[in-house]
Formats: structure tokens, sequence, C-alpha cells
């Protein structure tokens, strides 16, 4: 049945932004390390794969806090399962094509295929929301999820024109356009995570 | 849009879960209807019509400047 449980066993005061928080502040800090030179070679992607361990407690504890507000559905629980998988892949793609380039011959096959396995991983992130809005039954949690992308969409948006515009100008360093997703990502969790005026279990 | 869906559901003495757990929702898409922050669609409308042998108009009202304007 496609019922939300408020279970007293979760009755932790779980903080999953704390972790998002965490993970947000270790991404710019790697990003700026890596813009600025300081980080170089593989070390970034090492970094900011292992940075996607962050993810298990973050999910565990947003699944914990939809439950005590009566928000979650079978439907979410296929989403984390299915979104935690996607990243772990992510993060082992990643791992091992940044272990790996140096050894591959410049433009050759292997190193076409090391490059677009990462895009892979994040096309599987990309499924795993449109099979989230084809399974949610319910149609308040799938409009909260759909306004949430758009939250997301928008930062990218935002956040890319005017980068853009600032690196036009030479006002800022190059970055590279893979940064889309991860900041997509935040937009959505930011657009899931915004207060909801829900004073929980009314009589 | 205004409904009388606490009124209902307490006349029912039932929580927001137990009528979640009725209409297959969870517990906050309760919550959201109940406090007009969202209109349900018309097959959920109907569903909790039926779920208290109401008419949907018995229990989500127009608001007053539209029907004043009828």
């Amino acid at each position: 049945m496609m019922t939300a449980k408020t279970n007293s066993k979760n009755k932790t005061n779980a903080k999953p932004g704390v972790w998002a928080g965490l993970f947000g502040v270790n991404v710019a800090l790697i990003a700026v390390l890596h813009i600025t030179g300081a980080l170089e070679g593989p070390t970034p992607y090492i970094l900011y794969a292992l940075n996607f361990t962050l993810l298990i407690p973050l999910f565990r504890t947003a699944q914990q806090r939809h439950e005590q507000k009566g928000a979650m559905s079978p439907a979410m629980r296929s989403y984390n399962r299915r979104f935690l998988s996607f990243s772990a892949l992510y993060m082992v793609v990643m791992l091992g094509a940044s272990g790996l380039y140096n050894r591959v011959a410049d433009g050759s096959p292997v190193l076409w295929l090391l490059a677009i396995a990462p895009a892979l991983a994040a096309m599987g992130m990309i499924w795993t929301m449109y099979r989230y809005l084809r399974e949610e039954a319910d149609e308040y949690l799938r409009q909260r999820a759909v306004s949430a992308a758009m939250v997301g969409l928008g930062f990218v948006l935002v956040l890319g024109t005017g980068w853009g515009f600032l690196e036009t100008f030479s006002l800022v360093p190059h970055i590279w356009a893979w940064w889309v997703f991860p900041a997509w990502a935040i937009g959505l969790g930011i657009g899931m995570a915004w207060p909801e005026r829900d004073a929980g279990e009314q009589p | 849009m205004k409904n009388r869906l606490r009124v209902l559901r307490a006349e029912h003495e039932w929580s927001q879960q137990d009528l979640a757990d009725r209409l297959e929702v969870s517990r906050q898409s309760v919550n959201a209807i109940e406090t007009g922050k969202y209109d349900p669609s018309l097959p959920l409308a109907f569903k909790i019509a039926d779920i208290f042998g109401l008419q949907i108009e018995e229990i989500f009202l127009r608001d007053i400047a539209e029907q004043a304007a009828e």
C-alpha cells in the first residue's frame, strides 16, 4: 500500500542539512584548490569522488527526516536506493578514470571511453529522477519533486550564465562543463529541503 | 481553496495519518490539502469525497469572491 508511516523508531534528530553542507563545502574547497592549481593531476578528481561517500549519511538522514514528517513513499525509497547506487558507480568510475587517464595514449578510443563513462553514471541519476516521477503515486510529493527539479534547473542556468559572462570578461577562471550536474543536484537538494510549513500531525 | 477536511476528519476521529492511509497518500499530503497549500486533482478529490460519503462541493468550498461574482 502506498502509504507513509511515521515510525517511532525513527524519532532521531536527523540533520541531513549538516551532511549536505559538509558535502557542498568540500566541493567548493576542492574546486578552489583545483582552479588555483594548488591540486594537480588526478588528486582533485580523487577528492571529488571520495566526497561522494558523504551522500550515504546524507540520504540516510534525509530519509529519516522524511519518515518523521510523514512524507516518505515507496517510490521515494526506491529513488534513494537507486540514486545512491548510481552515485557509488559515479564515484568508482571517476576514481578509475582519473587514475588511468595519464597512462592512456592521447586521443585513443580507451581515453574516449574513460571520458564518457562518468557521463553514463550521471545519466543513470537522471533516469532515477525520471523513474521517481513515473512511480510516485502521491501527487503532492510528485509536485514537490518537480518544483525542486525546477529550482535545480534555475540554479544551474543562473549560475552558468552568470559565470559564463564573468569568464568572458576575464574576471573569473575557466571551469569545466561537468560542474553542471553537481550544481543541479545541489539546487535539487535545496528545492527538496525547502522548509515545509508543516507543524506535524494535527488533531 | 478552502475545505472542511479538518472538521470532517475530527468528526470521524481520524488523525491525518489515518486519513492518509485511507487515501493511500503521505500524511504531508493530507496536511497540505487541509491547510489549503495544495489543491488536490479531481481523482483525489473524488476519492476524498467517497471516503466521507459526500459530494466534492460539500468538502471543497469556492472562494467567497468567486461566489459573490456569480
